[in-house]
């Protein structure tokens, strides 16, 4: 699984979105991210762990190939527009409706 | 399991089991360029939402969805809909 900045994120998962145009699947999960970086410790130790709340976990895989990527507050904005983009550009094989119904 | 039929419904769902654990709900989204699917579930491993298309509409409602979801997750707050801008 590799770890990698939000911006090379973005353009591993756009070869991911190509190479699978012909077969195979995209999977994407996001995750909430507390930050902890060791091993959940046993009963008894105690935890001088500090969770940090403004972070999420976003990773992606075509099956064979994994990356991964941790996106918080500050760089959320900026992430998520570029984000959005890349899924509305790529999940275009899906049926566009006849009917011109605006609900 | 459910499979939801209607997106609102889902939507509502899911947010609503993001608030009652965020650390333990996720997201997973699975797109098939080949069969022109997509499916997004919502889960924390005890109860588990799914909502499957095939219609290119779909696709903006959802990556909305994935996007609030992101939002409330990197935001402090326990309080969905606030719009931080520091």
């Amino acid at each position: 699984m590799v770890l990698l900045e939000n911006d090379s994120f973005l353009t591993e998962l756009t070869r991911l979105f190509q190479k699978c145009r012909t077969s195979g699947s995209v999977v994407i999960t996001l995750k909430k991210y507390d930050g902890r970086t060791k091993p959940m410790p046993r009963k008894g130790h105690s935890e001088s762990f500090e969770p940090a709340d403004n972070k999420c976990l976003l990773r992606a895989s075509d099956g064979k190939k994994k990356i991964s990527t941790v996106v918080s507050t500050k760089e959320v904005i900026k992430f998520q527009m570029a984000y959005s983009n890349l899924l509305r550009a790529h999940m275009d094989g899906l049926k566009k409706k006849d009917k011109k119904s605006k609900s | 399991m459910p499979v939801f039929q209607t997106w609102d419904e889902f939507a509502r769902a899911a947010e609503k089991l993001y608030l009652t654990d965020p650390m333990k709900v996720r997201v997973v989204l699975k797109y098939r360029h080949c069969d022109g699917n997509l499916c997004i579930k919502v889960t924390d491993n005890a109860v588990c939402l799914q909502y499957k298309t095939d219609q290119a509409q779909d696709v903006k409602k959802i990556e909305k969805l994935h996007g609030k979801l992101m939002r409330l997750m990197v935001s402090k707050e326990t309080h969905s809909g606030a719009m931080e801008t520091d």
